[in-house]
């Protein structure tokens, strides 16, 4: 947000602003400096003006946006208005959440005055907000067209910083205070610098103090850097600082319920969020937040001593069992692994509809992510929220559960490319056919070069050049943990965690641990990604090609001509089991043959290479099954369960009935349980089910309740019928 | 559908010996694909029914053979051998049309009508009938068809569902599925089979991530809106309408020495009946403790009528 504040001195500027006092800076001044009843008299003055210009800053100053706007329109639409008044009208529209009339106004007043360097401000400001990668681009433009502009290096700083480019945050910041000693923003950047670096920042609050002692925004400048440095209970700290320091500032109640919220709060985040809606603060994520917050009346919460486990009603029951198991599994991998018991119980929160999650995580719909992790709240997509096959939720777990572990070890000291590295090769670690796999876009940065040195790497991840460069980023990442784990070992991985927890810069890290420069880190991390995957970049326009003619001999029925060149096709890249992919050509043409045998490898391959769609999965199983192996059959089919195990009570059915079948009772008693709780149309069978596996388990209590809830729903079940008798036979005898 | 278990099981020992008319008719494709499915799902259906027994009538018209001039051959030719207490179900498969007054089922050459249709199968003078029409639009057929005495099932709501559906797919694996007999009593109903495709149709479109474009719906009270649940007086007929028998349920019924045990069977599942009824206001202990008792007498009781 551009703050007004920060703008005063802009007002100095304006040539057509020449008012009988109070003038609009002093009134603003007055504010900076927190002299609140002056400066809200001052406005109250100004709202008297004659002078239409001079009333909306009035207005402004006292909250009322809506007379404000109509004053600006009023002096926009004077003859001769100077370029500053839309300046100061689009600041007035980002300040209340319309960034795309805001962007109009500055855009107008360039073309009305192109020197306005006020107006490139806020084109940068908008930018920086939205993430666009034009902000430094406006910024020196303003800066060239006034380079006494200290809120130009003030944003400039902050921009550093959300990039983590920390000697360019300070130097920025350094450039706004000598512009302007009152600088309170670039003050705060410092006074973050230092927290992120776990040295004091009193003198820097001291010095904001100083110039304004109620500055709740320099706070809730800190606690945004926090936030982006994974100190997510420290940003909600200072959130709370913001609020104290200002209990008028209403986006520092948003910000601070949103904060709070995603430390797994409830309460106190939505009388936050409520105090900022009924004062006026309406932005889409406070909106966004207290819908999601009301909607959590849908949501059920399994608490055990370790685990909270928050899902939807409607799939709890069914999935509980299943995230419960995979959750203890983790911590218990997690804790031996990195020598560490977690301060209390991890929450995992699945949601079904992904834009709940994408609120939940920014305020916001629109996240691309699957899973965020807060501290030790993990908030994920469920598996229902996403197509079968978009999706792996146990990988997913499993990635997010590495931050909260590694986030905890290093204190929240942990820069994005490592802990996400390190998620990325946990999930292949833990399961190779969860191994992030080398994606089309992921080749052809390999082959266009595109991949960052390790010191830059935590800007693909944050300020991307390309679209794809998150996804690259990721991929990036985690196979530079791949490469230190297999080159160096596996323990080195921990020796970087506590490297970092103990503040060394990655520069350090690599040094330190791996023994190498970064730079030689670089050189040869290249290497061996060119020797992994250097023939498949090469070969990547030959493989598309061909891929692309196979898919029309699939398509025109040529079976043969499938079955002929399509192990050549997988050959060149067999790491893509995407949409159209060769294996599905090549199992479909070995089908059509007849050659179940040759289906079976094939589908197989697919399954190691990471192939995830249910249904070709489901149908290696049947074939597994036909064949003869059931135990293949169930180890391919519970593959499925961390992909989707929802809406599909015949997987769940299935399983049960060869695990039963393998004698495996516990795990035909899940799969029959989920059976039951996927709310089947025929009740009584899958309740006749689970009493069977009861039974066979010799669970007998459990079998007798099981078996009667199935009679209940259809007292003529023959079964069922047998099975009570045999049960009352049991106990009688 | 407490109260109706009973009745069911009077309704299926009257009409024992009733025979039952079965017409399925594929209408026109229009594409390679769509001809193959309709005509195999009607080839499933035949084969379902043929399976039925002596008691089955069965009528399949597909391809060139399912033109308006032969359906109404073959309606006329049921109207001609079926009686009162016979039981008559016709199933449409395919595309059909609606104009906004008129539904039309899709067939080589000339179409038929909701109202032709209905016409026809006002002949046959089975007092029990049941439409299932699977095409698109087929919710625009409902108020040509309703009648009392017979029930109309649709794939779609209304006239304005004109994607091509996939009810038909589901009802046939109604049909072939033990799954669907929710109660266990070895006889398919109507509200069983619809209960069942419904479900799976919606899941289908829900696993597809796909907007839903039919939402099936009955009417068997021969008037008014069509709906989607049993509920105020409508699925009575659906829940007491046999299409299929799976297994040896009346076979006892036939044999006059085990009168007194299908007596005691029948006296049984009126408790459990009443006991299911009363659940809310008894004592959980007390209800599971009469529950068991009479859930283990009536397993004693069809052992014995099994032997």
């Amino acid at each position: 947000m551009m703050r007004a504040a920060s703008l005063s001195a802009l007002l100095l500027l304006c040539s057509g602003a020449a008012h009988a006092a109070p003038s609009p800076q002093a009134c603003w001044t007055l504010h900076r400096h927190g002299q609140q009843p002056q400066a809200e008299a001052c406005f109250t003055q100004l709202t008297r003006s004659a002078d239409a210009y001079a009333r909306a800053e009035g207005f402004w100053g006292l909250e009322d946006w809506q007379n404000a706007n109509e004053s600006f329109r009023s002096a926009a639409a004077e003859a001769g208005a100077p370029a500053l008044v839309k300046v100061r009208w689009g600041t007035l529209f980002h300040e209340r959440f319309n960034n795309p009339e805001a962007v109009n106004l500055f855009r107008e007043a360039l073309s009305q005055d192109p020197n306005r360097a006020g107006a490139y401000l806020g084109l940068a400001t908008v930018s920086a907000e939205e993430y666009d990668g034009k902000a430094n681009e406006y910024l020196a433009k303003a800066e060239a067209l006034d380079p006494k502009l200290a809120a130009a290096h003030e944003l400039a700083a902050r921009i550093a910083l959300e990039n983590d480019t920390r000697e360019l945050a300070a130097a920025e910041a350094d450039k706004a205070l000598a512009l302007d000693s009152e600088a309170t923003e670039a003050m705060a950047i410092h006074a973050a610098l230092d927290l992120i670096a776990d040295r004091s920042a009193d003198a820097w609050f001291a010095r904001i103090a100083a110039v304004n002692p109620h500055d709740g925004e320099a706070y809730q400048e800190v606690a945004h850097h926090l936030e982006l440095h994974y100190r997510f209970t420290d940003a909600a700290a200072y959130e709370r600082k913001a609020v104290g320091a200002d209990p008028r500032l209403w986006s520092a109640h948003s910000a601070l319920g949103i904060a709070l919220m995603r430390l797994g709060e409830v309460d106190e985040p939505a009388k936050e969020l409520e105090i900022a809606y009924n004062n006026g603060y309406r932005n889409p994520a406070t909106v966004n937040s207290l819908r999601l917050l009301d909607s959590f009346k849908n949501f059920d919460t399994t608490r055990q001593p370790t685990t909270v486990i928050k899902l939807d009603k409607k799939e709890n029951e069914l999935l509980e069992p299943y995230v419960q198991a995979e959750l203890h599994a983790i911590l218990d991998t997690y804790s031996k692994k990195y020598s560490m018991t977690l301060s209390g119980p991890v929450q995992v929160e699945m949601y079904p509809n992904h834009e709940d999650f994408a609120v939940r995580t920014m305020g916001m719909p629109g996240l691309g992510a699957l899973g965020v992790t807060f501290g030790q709240v993990v908030a994920m997509d469920s598996p229902s929220g996403r197509k079968p096959g978009d999706f792996n939720w146990g990988a997913t777990l499993w990635h997010e559960m590495s931050h909260v572990f590694i986030i905890t070890a290093t204190n929240q000291r942990v820069p994005r490319w490592f802990t996400e590295g390190l998620a990325v090769h946990e999930e292949g670690h833990h399961q190779p056919e969860w191994a992030d796999r080398v994606t089309p876009d992921v080749l052809a940065a390999i082959r266009d070069k595109k991949l960052l040195p390790v010191l830059k790497l935590d800007r693909g991840f944050v300020f991307p050049d390309y679209p794809q460069q998150v996804i690259v980023s990721y991929f990036q990442a985690g196979s530079m943990c791949d490469y230190i784990s297999e080159t160096y070992g596996e323990g080195k991985l921990l020796d970087m965690v506590h490297a970092y927890a103990a503040q060394k810069s990655t520069a350090a890290t690599v040094q330190d641990v791996l023994g190498v420069a970064p730079e030689v880190f670089d050189t040869q991390y290249l290497a061996w990604i060119d020797k992994k995957y250097g023939a498949e970049a090469a070969h990547f326009d030959e493989w598309r090609g061909k891929l692309k003619a196979l898919a029309a001999a699939a398509q025109a029925g040529q079976a043969s001509t499938v079955l002929a060149q399509a192990p050549a096709v997988i050959a060149l890249y067999p790491e893509y089991t995407g949409e159209a992919s060769a294996y599905a050509m090549l199992a479909d043409a070995q089908r059509d043959k007849g050659d179940s045998v040759g289906e079976v490898t094939t589908l197989t391959a697919y399954a190691h290479a990471g192939g995830s769609q249910p249904e070709m999965l489901k149908r290696l199983a049947s074939l597994q099954e036909a064949g003869g192996d059931k135990a293949a059959a169930a180890v391919t089919l519970t593959r499925v369960l961390y992909i989707y195990p929802v809406k599909d009570a015949d997987l769940h059915k299935h399983l049960g009935d060869l695990l039963l079948a393998e004698k495996q009772y516990d795990g035909a008693v899940r799969e029959y349980h989920a059976v039951v709780a996927s709310a089947p149309l025929d009740k009584a069978g899958a309740e006749y089910n689970l009493a069977q596996a009861y039974f066979a388990a010799g669970k007998r209590k459990e079998a007798e309740e099981t078996v009667l809830l199935a009679l209940e729903a259809a007292p003529d079940y023959r079964p069922a019928q047998k099975l009570l008798l045999q049960l009352q036979q049991g106990s009688t005898n | 559908m407490r109260r109706l278990a009973v009745l069911l099981c009077m309704l299926c020992t009257l009409n024992a010996s009733a025979a039952t008319y079965y017409v399925t008719v594929a209408g026109l494709g229009g594409a390679p694909e769509y001809e193959q499915r309709f005509t195999g799902e009607a080839h499933d259906l035949d084969k379902v029914f043929r399976a039925a027994g002596a008691a089955a009538h069965v009528y399949t018209l597909t391809g060139a053979q399912a033109t308006a001039a032969q359906v109404r051959i073959t309606l006329a030719t049921v109207a001609q051998s079926s009686t009162a207490g016979d039981e008559f179900v016709l199933t449409l498969i395919g595309h059909g049309s609606f104009d906004g007054t008129e539904y039309k089922f899709n067939l080589p050459g000339p179409d038929l009508s909701a109202a032709d249709l209905a016409a026809l199968c006002d002949r046959i003078p089975a007092k029990r009938q049941l439409v299932v029409d699977t095409t698109s639009a087929s919710g625009g057929a409902v108020a040509a068809l309703e009648r009392p005495g017979r029930a109309v099932i649709t794939a779609t709501k209304s006239g304005t569902e004109k994607n091509a559906t996939v009810f038909a797919r589901y009802w046939i694996e109604a049909l072939q599925d033990p799954a669907a007999d929710t109660d266990k009593n070895e006889t398919l109903t109507a509200m069983e089979a619809y209960a069942y495709a419904a479900k799976k149709t919606a899941a289908f479109y829900d696993e597809q991530k796909r907007l839903a474009t039919e939402h099936a719906v009955f009417d068997d009270t021969g008037r008014g809106e069509p709906v989607r649940e049993a509920g105020n007086g409508q699925g009575q007929m659906l829940s007491s309408l046999t299409i299929l028998r799976l297994g040896s349920a009346g076979a006892a019924a036939a044999d006059p020495a085990k009168g007194a045990l299908l007596a005691r069977k029948e006296a049984l599942e009126s408790k459990i009946d009443a006991l299911k009824y009363g659940k809310a206001a008894m004592d959980p202990g007390d209800y599971r403790q009469q529950l068991t008792a009479a859930l283990v007498e009536l397993a004693r009781v069809q052992g014995e009528l099994d032997k």
